[in-house]
């Protein structure tokens, strides 16, 4: 992980002027805008929880879109089925996905790489499948339509905020919800414990050595990571007013892979800046084109051979570079 | 000399009412279906057929004096899909209307967007009677379609006249319209004939590749006549599949399919490998024995027209009349106001090739029937043909 | 339950157990020779049976033409299997394996589209081959000619493939370049040529099985990506890098999915998912593998 530029560029509170400029858009943008602007911050989390396991741990999951899925679920359930006010269901998201993901985890830090990844796959199948066939609980293939709004009468105490829509007033709610889980997320990633997974990272064998228990940590990883993701997930099943079995099909899992890689792994702000790339990219393309999975796939090779480092890796050496031939050297 | 004027101002009106139409802003009317995979050999058709009836309506210059236009979209018989595009189409296209979907999962999830956003939504597929059931309903949903309860209905009515016909099994999509039909048919199968066993139930998925294994296990249970749900793709492949392992063969060709494999569409896609002898529906039998409608005649004839197609297609004319029905829907409310046009549906009478169907206001649907009939072989044609098509309406007298 | 009824779920259990088998082992060995899990192999399944298609339209007058179709195909599909090693894999040896299946991934989105833009998005078909489209009694049952064309084929396949692996020159190569690498290519081996060489065996094999599936199912976009999760689930089982591994576990698989219809009705989906997790839960080198 990089340090943090010194000088002017560093100093830039990069991450609030982001904030600021994402919570207008419901006011300079359209109701279309909006609705992008969701899907961004939404995806954005989702991301950055995956990467807690794919850049800090170096563990590839292949199937992280089940704690998506599991959380989208059961907000939706608690919600539309049970009645349940959002202050109860969205925790209760964050923490049933947790649960899946410690005891899906638990199996699955056992094995290695691809062993890893297969069972991370398999796991996630095994919760679509149960998502698809159980029909009294998830609403099977039908999935769950008309996931009421929660109630944010209380925003118009705000002002300016009274006379937004429904759909205005929740994307702010979202944006406050994703920048605190973000914001929580980068403080572990940067404390002791989110350096010992780096550790854990880089050398698993020295890290065990040295006395860590690598599975555990690793486990703990997973967990957080699920729970992030079930969070998200409960975000989006709301925002889409809807919850389907699709939406934990395993292809969405690669998705979000490409969404971080895209961004840039070895940076905490690249995931996001891959899920808004990634939005913007789809709906540029499938204005023109049916063709978009091979778009993707092209981008994605472009990704692998020339730009490992995604966006952000590639904005980080290009600044680098810049900085190395106009900034005069110091002896 | 007056009535040179006359034609001549016609002439003029004429050309200029096109014009008109196209200057004044269209009416946008956003169509998801799939247009991929699998039900793709049903949807395309579909659309189709909404594209000649925007064609035929802009031609006389559009409904208000606004030409219609559509905005297909492939929803690859996917419900989150389906729902994300309708989205879409509302949020971003601006869509004043929306009509399409085929599978049972997608229209009830697109009927929420549309009763969310109140905007009116004509499904002419989709069988689910979950779409327009009490807790379901809402003003902007309309079916043009029949329903699950009325094909039960149907094909409990044809294998009920086999009376040597003792165990009955049944293989439907494992999904809402799979279920719902296979449960209306049982029921009424259970009233019109107590004595008929139901030996055994398969369930593929649907979109599944390989019906082997279901093929054998029903054929392991000995049924006399078989219920089938199958569609499109699924019907190709389970039909080369059932054939040389000999399934068609056991039961004499005593299936009943009510998911219109019966249609020109279907019949072409299998060509040779067609299952004749098997009893099927379709809502245009295309190729007619006696008694065909003037205005079905014309119908066909433009279709084949428009799509360079030589048979023409029995599924478009559920593509063609929800563009009809919308059309005539606005007509009648005389604006584009959503309210307006939802209640001007209601109880509307719209004509069609096929016949009129008038839209029940109550439950906002046309409980069409459909025409069965036995899918044989004709000298003229490469592929299968339905044998004197009876039409079945809702209210079937049993027999 | 009859014997008869019993012997036709276990006769489908078993072609459906062969086909993949074909696919199957051209992963497997990949996976073991090279360690990369190619998700492109159910795309090459698909291209082959698209190919098998179109070759049968231009040899159309011929009346035997689907022999040489499928081989058509195969050869075409081998050669892609050519390219895509040389130009892309083959830079991404040294990574970490994210990036070789990645990769692969991207090929299953490139190749995906590239068929739907050839080929258009509706279902094809293929007639079954004048000779074998026939079917005759066995035990009471109807089995057609060409499934038990198709259940001989696996193991002449499995037999041949081993023969080869165990007594010739060039198996030994490549067995030992399974084992170690670096050491064989101390010892002057071109193991370059033997990667290149096992990913166009591996994709003429995919291709091959995608040509010979086409008289029996339906050639559809997405059949690439329904494919390679079934081919992944019987990989594991067998034990990844393990011929007859594959070979069990295919016919494993293929009397779970026959018999487990019968059983659970409508959950065939998750039970093969779970008996993939089981697999590598308890033993996950599979089978026949070799413990990592």
């Amino acid at each position: 992980m990089p340090r943090r530029g010194s000088g002017l560029i560093g100093h830039i509170p990069w991450t609030l002027i982001v904030f600021l400029l994402a919570s207008t858009v419901p006011w300079l943008g359209s109701r279309y805008d909006t609705f992008l602007a969701g899907q961004i911050v939404i995806d954005a989390l989702f991301a950055v929880s995956l990467n807690l396991l794919l850049g800090t741990t170096g563990l590839v999951s292949f199937g992280h879109v089940a704690y998506f899925g599991v959380g989208a679920y059961v907000c939706g359930i608690l919600m539309k089925t049970y009645g349940m006010p959002f202050i109860v269901a969205f925790p209760a998201a964050g923490i049933g996905a947790g649960v899946f993901a410690l005891v899906s985890g638990y199996f699955c830090v056992r094995l290695t790489k691809i062993y890893f990844a297969m069972l991370t796959l398999a796991f996630s199948q095994i919760i679509w499948a149960i998502c698809y066939k159980w029909d009294a609980v998830t609403g099977g293939d039908q999935g769950l339509p008309e996931i009421p709004y929660p109630n944010l009468d209380w925003m118009s105490v705000i002002p300016g905020l009274g006379e937004l829509t429904d759909s205005a007033r929740f994307y702010l709610l979202t944006l406050a919800l994703v920048a605190v889980s973000l914001a929580v997320l980068r403080r572990i990633v940067r404390s002791p414990f989110g350096r010992m997974l780096t550790t854990i990272r880089d050398n698993p064998e020295r890290a065990a050595f040295i006395g860590l228990n690598v599975r555990a940590y690793q486990l703990a990883a997973f967990v957080i990571a699920g729970a992030f993701a079930g969070l998200a997930g409960a975000l989006y099943g709301i925002f889409s007013r809807g919850v389907f079995a699709d939406y934990v099909f395993w292809s969405k899992s690669a998705e979000v892979i490409i969404m971080t890689i895209l961004g840039g792994m070895d940076y905490f702000w690249g995931p996001p800046v891959g899920a808004m790339a990634l939005v913007w990219l789809n709906q540029q393309i499938t204005d023109y084109t049916q063709y978009w999975p091979f778009v993707l796939g092209s981008l994605l090779l472009l990704l692998l051979f020339v730009f490992p480092g995604g966006i952000v890796g590639g904005l980080v050496a290009g600044f680098r570079l810049a900085r190395r031939r106009l900034v005069p050297r110091n002896a | 000399m007056f009535r040179r004027a006359v034609l001549a101002l016609g002439f003029v009106g004429m050309l200029v009412a096109p014009v008109a139409a196209s200057a004044a802003e269209p009416i946008k009317i956003g169509f998801p279906i799939p247009l991929s995979g699998p039900t793709a050999t049903y949807g395309v058709p579909i659309l189709k057929g909404a594209e000649l009836a925007v064609a035929e309506i802009n031609a006389k210059g559009g409904v208000l004096g606004r030409p219609l236009e559509l905005l297909p979209r492939d929803s690859k018989a996917n419900a989150d899909e389906a729902v994300r595009l309708a989205r879409e189409l509302i949020i971003r296209d601006n869509v004043d209307f929306l009509a399409g979907t085929l599978t049972s999962a997608e229209a009830p999830a697109v009927s929420t967007v549309a009763k969310e956003n109140k905007i009116v939504f004509v499904a002419p597929i989709a069988k689910t009677t979950r779409l327009t059931a009490p807790e379901n309903l809402h003003p902007y949903i309309f079916r043009l379609s029949s329903n699950t309860d009325i094909e039960g209905k149907a094909a409990a009515t044809l294998i009920a006249r086999w009376t040597d016909v003792k165990r009955v099994a049944t293989i439907a999509p494992d999904y809402a319209y799979g279920r719902d039909a296979v449960a209306a048919f049982i029921a009424n199968l259970k009233k019109l004939r107590p004595d008929i066993e139901i030996v055994d139930q398969q369930w593929p998925k649907l979109g599944e590749p390989d019906f082997t294994a279901f093929i054998t296990a029903q054929m392991g249970k000995k049924p006399d006549a078989v219920m089938c749900d199958l569609f499109a793709g699924d019907f190709e492949t389970f039909s080369k599949e059932a054939r040389p392992l000999g399934y068609f063969k056991a039961i004499d060709n005593r299936l009943v399919d009510g998911a219109e494999v019966g249609t020109v569409d279907e019949a072409q896609a299998l060509g040779a490998d067609y299952p004749f002898g098997i009893i099927s529906d379709t809502y245009d039998p295309v190729v007619w024995s006696g008694n065909e409608p003037a205005a079905h005649k014309a119908y066909i004839e433009h279709l084949k027209a428009f799509t360079k197609s030589k048979y023409g297609s029995g599924w478009s004319i559920m593509g063609y009349q929800s563009i009809e029905a919308l059309a005539d829907g606005i007509t009648r409310a005389g604006s584009t106001d959503e309210q307006k046009v939802a209640g001007a549906m209601l109880g509307l009478t719209f004509d069609t090739p096929v016949g009129n169907r008038t839209i029940n206001p109550k439950t906002h649907e046309t409980d069409s029937g459909e025409f069965w009939g036995v899918m044989v072989k004709q000298a003229a044609y490469p592929f299968a043909v339905m044998k004197n098509p009876e039409f079945l309406p809702a209210a079937a007298p049993t027999n | 339950m009859a014997a008869s009824f019993l012997f036709s779920q276990f006769m489908g259990g078993l072609t459906t157990a062969m086909f993949l088998f074909l696919i199957a082992s051209g992963l497997s060995l990949v996976f073991g020779v090279m360690r990369v899990l190619n998700f492109a192999h159910g795309s090459f399944y698909m291209i082959g049976a698209y190919l098998a298609w179109q070759a049968m339209q231009w040899l159309h007058p011929l009346a035997a033409g689907f022999w040489p179709a499928a081989l058509l195909a195969a050869l075409g599909v081998a050669l892609l299997g050519a390219i895509v090693e040389r130009l892309l894999l083959r830079h991404l040896y040294g990574r970490e394996e994210l990036y070789q299946l990645l990769l692969t991934y991207a090929l299953v989105l490139i190749l995906g589209d590239v068929a739907k833009f050839i080929w258009g998005t509706g279902q094809l078909s293929v007639s079954t081959p004048p000779g074998l489209g026939g079917s005759i009694q066995i035990l009471g049952t109807t089995q057609p000619l060409y499934s038990l064309f198709i259940i001989a084929l696996g193991p002449a396949i499995a037999v041949a493939g081993w023969l080869v692996l165990n007594r010739t020159g060039a198996g030994r190569m490549v067995r030992a370049a399974s084992y170690d690498r670096e050491m064989l290519d101390a010892l002057g081996a071109d193991v370059g040529l033997i990667y290149t060489g096992m990913f166009v065996v591996s994709s003429f094999l995919a291709g091959l099985s995608g040509a010979l599936v086409t008289p029996i199912e339906s050639i559809v976009p997405g059949m690439d990506v329904l494919i390679i999760v079934q081919a992944f689930i019987v990989v594991v089982i067998g034990g990844m890098g393990s011929l007859w591994g594959t070979f069990w576990g295919s016919v494993i698989y293929g009397q779970v999915l026959a018999f487990g219809i019968l059983i659970f009705p409508g959950f065939s989906l998750f039970s093969v998912f779970a008996l993939m997790a089981v697999i590598l839960i308890v033993r996950p080198w599979g089978l026949f593998g070799r413990p990592v």
